[in-house]
C-alpha cells in the first residue's frame, strides 16, 4: 500500500487521537515543569455573615488576586524544572526511609504508597484474571451444548455491567452489616468490619476487579478454544497424552497469543485503577496512582488545584505503564515484522 | 459428533467442573440479582440487615404491596416463555425478514420492538390481569413477598429518567457509528501496511490507551467551558460553547476509544486474506473501491464485535460524561451517580438502585441477542491476532 | 406513593412549562442556575422554575465546575448557589456582581441579616444557616436516666453508659469519612479547643496543644463507633440513626427532617436535637456556622441579572418556606423552627458563639491538607503529632504553590 493511500485511510482516526489525546498530553507534559500562580495582594476586608438572629461582621486581612482591566486574574507562569516532580516523589524523605529500612515511613509518602498498591493490585489480579478466565472457558467448553448459551450469558454479566454500578453493588454487600458481611459473621461467629482495615479493603477491591474482568478473559479464551486444531488434539491422544498434558502442550500454546493480548489489556486497565478507590471509599487506607492525580486536580472549596503536581504525577504514571509494557511490546514488534505483508 | 473414547471424561472431573460452573454462575449473578431484589422493596426493607427481610420485605408487604403465589408462578412462566421467544423465535424472524446486508438494521428494529412489547405485556397487561384474579383465589392470592414498583415509577415517570435514557442512546449511537467508520478505515490500512510508520502508530495508540483518563478530562474542562471565547477569532459569533454539547462528548469518547478499536479491527482484517482485495486491485479498483466492494461484505462479524465493545465503553462511561455534560444533556450513569453523591435520603438511594437496575436491562438484551455474534466474531478474527 | 419534588423532573420540565400562577411575574429571559444538590436547593429551585424559562442544575460536581463556568464570557450560568466555603473562588476572580441596586429595586422582602456584605457591598443573599449539632435518641437517654450531654466529656460518659446497657449497636456515629468530612470534624473540634489554624505570618499552627487534644478526643470517641467510621459520611450516619443503630451523633442540621420521615425511619419522633457539645468548659460549641445562598454572575447583561435576581427572590420567598418548612433552618421571613431545628438554633445562639467557617483560600488549602493527612492517625499508622506535622508539611507545599505563603 502506498504511503499516500495509507495516510488517507488513517487520517480521520489519527486526527481525532491527536486532537483529543495527544494535545492534552503535550500540555500536561509542559505543565509538569511549570507553576501557575495568581498575583496576590493582601487587603483588609469587612465581611458580614448571618447568624440566626443577627449579623456578625468581622474585619480581617485576606489575600485576593489582582484583576486586570478585562476582568481576568493576573497570573504568572514560571518554569520550575523538576520541582513538581520533587514535591510528588519527596525523594529525600523516601531515601531516608529506604536507607533506614523503615517501610512504614516510606508508606507515609502518598506517591510511594500509591505506587505500592497500584503495582500490587496489577500484579496480583493479572494471573487471577487469566487463570479464572481460562478455567471458566475450559469448563464451559466442556459443558453440555444445551446449557452453554445461558451459562455464557450469565458469565458475561459482570463484564457488561456498568463499572460504577458493579462496584457499588459489591460495596452494598459488604459495607456495615451488609448482607455478605452478616453472612460471614454468622459463619465465622465473630464481629467483622470489612471497611475498617486496609487488607480487607484491598482484598475486596481485587475480588471486584477479578469478578469484573475475568468474563472478558473468558469470552476471548472461549472463542480461542473453538479454533483448537482437533487433529493435533487427536494425535496427542494417540500419543498417550493425558488430559493435563494435552492442556499443557496443545491448548495453552494455542491460546498463548490470547494470553498476551489479555495480559496487555489487563495491565493497562489495572494499572490505572481508579473506580475501586472511589467506589469503596478506600482513600484512608489505600490509594492508587490515578487517584493521586485525580486528587491533585480536584479543586478544594476555595478553588485551588495543584495542576503542576497533578501533571507530574500523571507523567510518572505514564512512565510506569511504559516500563510494564516493554516486554509485551517487544513481542508485538517481532509479530509485526514477521506477520504482515 | 461422537466423542472419542479418550475424550470422555471421568465422573469426578465432570462433577468438579459442573460444581465450579455452578459456583461461578452464582458469584457472577449474585450481586446483580441482589440489587434487583433491593430495588423493589421499601427503603426500610432494602437496607435491612437481615437478608430474609430484604427478600421477603415485611415492611413493603405491610404497606400493601406484594406478590402472591399465583403472581410468582405466572410471572416466572411468562418470563421463561419470553426468554425462549427471544432466543429462538426472534432470530428466525429477523433472518427471514431482513436478509443479508440489512441484518444489523433488522436486529435493531426487532430488539426495540421486542423490548417495548415485553415491557407492556409484563408490566402493564400482566399486573392488571393478576389484579383481577388474585382476590378471587383466596389463600393463593394472598401476598407472600413484598414487592413494590414505586421506585421504578419515581425514577422513570417523576424524575423523567427517560430523558437520560434518550441522551445515553444519542451518545452511544454516535460513538458506535463514528468509531466504527473511522476505525475500520484505519484498521484496514494498518493491517495491509507493513511499514514502520504503521507499527509506531499502533504503539503510540497503545500508549494512548494506557493513559489515565482523569488527566485528559481535566485538560478538556477549561477549554470546553471557554470554547466560545477561544474560538471567536476564527468562527466569529458562531463559535459554540462545547461544554454540555453531546456531539463534543461523542468526539471525545470516539477518540478515547480509537486505540482499542483500531487494534481490534486490524486483527480482523489481518485474517481476511490479502488475495481478496489484491484481486480486486488487479481488476482496476482503487484501494478504496476494493475496500468498499470486496472487504466490506465480509467484515461484519468483526465489526459487530468491535461495535459491542464501543457500545459498552460509551454506554458505561462516567468520567467524561459527568464532567462535560450539563443536566439537560445528562446521560444515565452520571445521573445515577448523582443520586448517591448528593446529600441523599434512603429513598433516593433505593431509587438509584432502581435506576441502576433499569440501565442494566438494555445491556441484558444486547448480550442476549448478540451473544453468538460475540463468540463467532472473536473466533473469526481478533483472537488469532 | 412518595411524590416529593424531585430535582431532575423539575429541572427539565421547567423548560417547557409556562409561567405558573405561583410566580408573581412571568420570566421571559432564559436563565440557568448551578448549585449543590441537597433538599433545600431542591425546594428553592423548584419554586424558581415556576416563573418559567428557568433551568436548574443541581450537581455534586458544582464545586469543580462553578468557578470555570462563572468565569466564561458570557457566563454559562446566571445564578449560582454557594455556601461560605464555595463562594471564595468567585470572590477571588470577581466573577459575581454586587447586588445592592437589585436589592433596593426588587428585594424589599429580604431581612437585613440575609445580605452577605463584603466591604459594604452585598455580594450574596443567604437563605439558610447550617451547622453540625448533637442529635440523640431521647428515648434511650430517658430510659437510662442520662442528661443531654453538653460537653464532649459528657458525651463520652453517656456513650459508656449506653454501651454498657447494650441497647444499640454503637452508642455514637460521626461523619468521619476520609477527606472533606473528616477534616470538617477536626475543624469543629479544633475550634472548640480554641485553636488557630494559622500563625500571624501565615505559617500553619495546627500542630499545637489544641490540635493534639482534638485528635485525642476524636480517637476516644471512635471507641464507641462503628469501626468503619472512616467511610461514614452524612448519609451513612443518617441511615444508622434511621435504622436505630446509633444513639448520638454530631450531624448536620439539614439532616434533621429525615429522622421523622416514616417511609425511611424506624425511629420517628425519637430523635431530638441539642446544641453541639463544647470541647472545653466555657468554650464555644465545637462546630462551625455555615450559610447557603445565591449569587449572580458578573459576565452577563444587566437585563439578565435583573431577571435572575427577580427569579431568585421568588425562589426564596415566604411561600416556599411555608411549603418546605423543615427542609432547612431558613433565614427567610415566615420560617417556624420545627422540633429538630432547636439544636441548630441553640448552637448558633450559644455564648460564646461558634465561629463561621472562614471563607479564605488558606482555609481551602488547610481543609484539603487535613483531609489527606489525618486518616493515617486514625488507622494507627502514626502518632497525633506526626499526623499534624504531616498536615503542616502538606499545607506548606500547597500554600507555596498557590502563592499565599513565601
Amino acid at each position: 500500500m502506498k504511503f499516500k493511500t495509507f495516510a488517507a485511510f488513517v487520517a480521520p482516526s489519527l486526527v481525532m487521537m491527536l486532537l483529543f489525546i495527544a494535545a492534552p498530553l503535550v500540555s500536561v507534559f509542559i505543565g509538569s515543569f511549570q507553576l501557575h500562580q495568581p498575583v496576590l495582594q493582601e487587603v483588609e476586608e469587612e465581611t458580614c455573615t448571618p447568624g440566626f438572629t443577627g449579623q456578625t461582621c468581622t474585619t480581617t486581612i485576606v489575600t485576593r488576586p489582582l484583576i486586570d482591566e478585562s476582568g481576568n486574574m493576573i497570573t504568572t507562569t514560571d518554569w520550575v524544572g523538576w520541582t513538581n516532580y520533587t514535591r510528588v516523589l519527596n525523594p529525600e524523605a523516601a531515601w531516608a526511609a529506604v536507607s533506614s529500612l523503615d517501610w512504614s515511613a516510606l508508606m507515609q509518602i502518598d506517591f510511594w504508597a500509591a505506587l505500592r498498591f497500584t503495582l500490587m493490585f496489577t500484579l496480583v489480579t493479572l494471573p487471577l484474571v487469566i487463570g479464572v478466565g481460562l478455567a471458566i472457558a475450559l469448563v464451559v467448553n466442556n459443558a453440555a451444548k444445551t446449557i452453554r448459551g445461558p451459562v455464557i450469558f450469565i458469565s458475561l454479566l459482570p463484564f457488561i455491567i456498568t463499572p460504577v454500578i458493579g462496584a457499588l453493588s459489591i460495596r452494598w454487600l459488604f459495607i456495615g452489616d451488609g448482607i455478605l458481611t452478616a453472612g460471614l459473621e454468622a459463619w465465622l461467629d465473630r464481629d467483622l468490619a470489612l471497611f475498617a482495615q486496609a487488607w480487607t479493603i484491598e482484598l475486596m477491591m481485587m475480588f471486584y476487579r477479578v469478578w469484573h474482568v475475568a468474563p472478558f478473559a473468558f469470552v476471548i479464551f472461549y472463542a480461542g478454544l473453538q479454533t483448537v486444531n482437533q487433529d493435533t488434539l487427536e494425535s496427542a491422544i494417540i500419543d498417550g497424552a493425558n488430559r493435563f498434558e494435552r492442556l499443557r502442550y496443545v491448548i495453552v500454546p494455542h491460546l498463548a497469543p490470547l494470553i498476551v493480548f489479555i495480559a496487555l489489556i489487563h495491565l493497562m486497565d489495572a494499572y490505572r485503577v481508579f473506580e475501586e478507590i472511589v467506589g469503596f471509599t478506600s482513600q484512608a487506607h489505600v490509594i492508587s496512582l490515578q487517584w493521586l492525580t485525580y486528587d491533585f486536580l480536584q479543586p478544594d472549596d476555595s478553588g485551588n488545584r495543584a495542576f503542576g503536581r497533578a501533571s507530574a504525577s500523571s507523567m510518572l504514571t505514564m512512565v510506569g505503564i511504559v516500563v510494564l509494557l516493554i516486554p509485551l511490546l517487544r513481542r508485538t514488534w517481532r509479530d509485526h515484522k514477521g506477520g504482515s505483508h | 459428533m461422537s466423542t472419542p473414547r479418550a475424550m470422555r471424561q471421568p465422573l469426578a472431573l465432570r462433577l468438579t467442573s459442573a460444581g465450579f460452573l455452578a459456583v461461578w454462575c452464582l458469584i457472577a449473578s449474585f450481586p446483580i440479582v441482589w440489587i434487583a431484589v433491593m430495588s423493589v422493596k421499601s427503603p426500610v426493607d432494602a437496607f435491612a440487615s437481615n437478608p430474609l427481610d430484604v427478600i421477603f420485605g415485611p415492611a413493603t408487604r405491610a404497606a400493601g404491596n406484594g406478590l402472591s403465589l399465583l403472581d410468582i408462578v405466572v410471572g416466572l412462566v411468562v418470563l421463561v416463555f419470553a426468554v425462549r421467544l427471544a432466543l429462538n423465535w426472534l432470530p428466525r424472524m429477523v433472518s427471514h425478514y431482513a436478509p443479508g446486508g440489512q441484518m444489523l438494521f433488522g436486529w435493531i428494529v426487532a430488539a426495540t420492538g421486542y423490548a417495548v412489547a415485553f415491557v407492556i405485556a409484563y408490566f402493564v397487561i400482566l399486573p392488571a390481569l393478576l389484579g383481577l384474579l388474585n382476590p378471587v383465589l383466596g389463600p393463593l392470592g394472598q401476598p407472600i413477598i413484598g414487592l413494590t414498583t414505586e421506585h421504578y415509577r419515581a425514577v422513570w415517570v417523576d424524575n423523567a429518567f427517560y430523558r437520560n435514557f434518550i441522551n445515553s442512546m444519542v451518545v452511544t449511537a454516535g460513538v458506535v457509528t463514528i468509531s466504527l467508520t473511522v476505525g475500520t478505515l484505519a484498521g484496514f490500512a494498518l493491517a495491509r501496511s507493513g511499514s514502520t510508520v504503521a507499527f509506531w502508530l499502533l504503539i503510540v495508540a497503545l500508549g494512548f490507551r494506557a493513559l489515565p483518563h482523569s488527566v485528559l478530562v481535566a485538560g478538556y474542562l477549561p477549554f470546553f467551558v471557554n470554547s466560545a471565547e477561544i474560538l471567536r477569532p476564527w468562527l466569529g459569533e458562531a463559535a459554540p460553547t462545547l461544554y454540555g454539547q453531546p456531539w463534543a462528548v461523542i468526539a471525545v469518547l470516539v477518540s478515547i476509544n480509537q486505540p482499542f478499536t483500531i487494534w481490534m479491527l486490524r486483527s480482523f482484517f489481518q485474517n481476511i486474506p490479502n488475495e481478496l482485495d489484491e484481486a480486486a486491485r488487479v481488476d482496476g479498483c482503487t484501494h478504496f473501491q476494493a475496500f468498499r466492494l470486496v472487504i466490506m461484505p465480509v467484515m461484519w462479524p468483526g465489526v459487530i464485535t468491535t461495535g459491542l465493545f464501543s457500545f459498552l465503553l460509551a454506554y458505561n462511561d462516567f468520567l467524561v460524561t459527568s464532567l462535560l455534560l450539563d443536566q439537560s444533556n445528562q446521560t444515565m450513569v452520571p445521573a445515577i451517580a448523582g443520586y448517591f453523591n448528593r446529600e441523599t435520603t434512603t429513598t433516593d438511594q433505593v431509587e438509584a438502585v432502581a435506576a441502576a437496575v433499569s440501565i442494566t436491562a438494555p445491556l441484558f438484551l444486547l448480550v442476549m441477542i448478540f451473544q453468538r455474534q460475540i463468540v463467532s466474531g472473536l473466533t473469526a478474527g481478533a483472537v488469532k491476532g | 406513593m412518595n411524590l416529593r419534588p424531585i430535582l431532575m423532573a423539575g429541572a427539565i420540565s421547567a423548560v417547557a412549562l409556562p409561567a405558573a400562577a405561583d410566580c408573581a411575574f412571568e420570566n421571559t429571559v432564559p436563565l440557568r442556575s448551578l448549585s449543590a444538590a441537597f433538599e433545600a436547593w431542591n425546594a428553592v429551585t423548584d419554586a424558581m422554575t415556576e416563573c418559567g424559562n428557568f433551568e436548574a442544575e443541581l450537581s455534586q460536581e458544582f464545586r469543580t465546575l462553578q468557578p470555570e463556568a462563572m468565569a466564561a464570557n458570557p457566563a454559562l450560568y446566571q445564578l449560582g448557589g454557594v455556601s461560605n466555603g464555595t463562594v471564595t473562588p468567585l470572590l477571588n476572580a470577581q466573577t459575581i456582581r454586587p447586588l445592592d441596586d437589585l436589592v433596593e429595586q426588587y428585594g424589599q422582602q429580604l431581612r437585613p441579616n440575609q445580605l452577605i456584605r463584603i466591604n459594604g457591598q452585598t455580594m450574596a443573599i443567604a437563605m439558610m444557616v447550617n451547622t453540625q449539632h448533637l442529635m440523640y435518641r431521647s428515648d434511650i437517654l430517658d430510659d437510662l436516666g442520662l442528661d443531654v450531654p453538653e460537653t464532649w466529656d459528657e458525651v463520652l460518659a453517656a456513650a459508656e453508659v449506653i454501651e454498657a446497657a447494650g441497647v444499640v449497636d454503637y452508642p455514637l456515629g460521626a461523619t468521619m469519612a476520609t477527606g472533606w468530612n473528616l477534616a470538617q470534624d477536626f475543624n469543629n473540634m479544633f475550634l472548640g479547643y480554641g485553636g488557630q489554624f494559622l500563625n500571624s505570618d501565615g505559617t500553619p499552627a495546627v500542630n499545637s496543644e489544641a490540635g493534639v487534644n482534638s485528635l485525642e478526643t476524636m480517637m476516644a470517641l471512635t471507641e464507641y463507633m462503628d469501626p468503619e467510621y472512616l467511610v461514614s459520611d452524612s448519609t451513612y450516619v443518617q441511615q444508622q440513626f434511621q435504622q436505630g443503630r446509633i444513639a448520638m451523633a454530631n450531624l448536620w442540621g439539614s439532616r434533621g427532617a429525615a429522622m421523622d420521615d416514616p417511609a425511611e425511619s424506624q425511629v420517628v419522633g425519637l430523635v431530638d436535637a441539642a446544641a453541639a457539645p463544647r470541647a472545653m468548659e466555657g468554650g464555644p460549641p465545637a462546630t462551625t456556622l455555615w450559610w447557603d445562598g445565591i449569587v449572580i454572575a458578573a459576565n452577563i447583561t444587566d437585563e439578565e441579572a435583573a431577571a435572575a435576581f427577580r427569579v431568585a427572590m421568588e425562589g426564596i420567598d415566604t411561600e416556599m418556606v411555608q411549603a418546605n418548612n423543615d427542609a432547612a433552618v431558613w433565614l427567610i421571613e415566615g420560617y417556624e423552627p420545627g422540633r429538630l431545628a432547636v439544636g441548630a438554633i441553640a448552637t448558633a445562639t450559644a455564648d460564646p458563639a461558634p465561629t463561621a467557617y472562614p471563607s479564605t483560600s488558606q482555609m481551602g488549602l488547610m481543609h484539603s491538607a487535613l483531609g489527606n493527612a489525618l486518616p493515617a492517625y486514625f488507622t494507627g499508622d502514626v502518632s497525633a503529632e506526626a499526623a499534624l506535622a504531616a498536615v503542616e508539611a502538606a499545607y506548606i507545599t500547597s500554600a507555596q504553590e498557590a502563592g499565599v505563603l513565601e
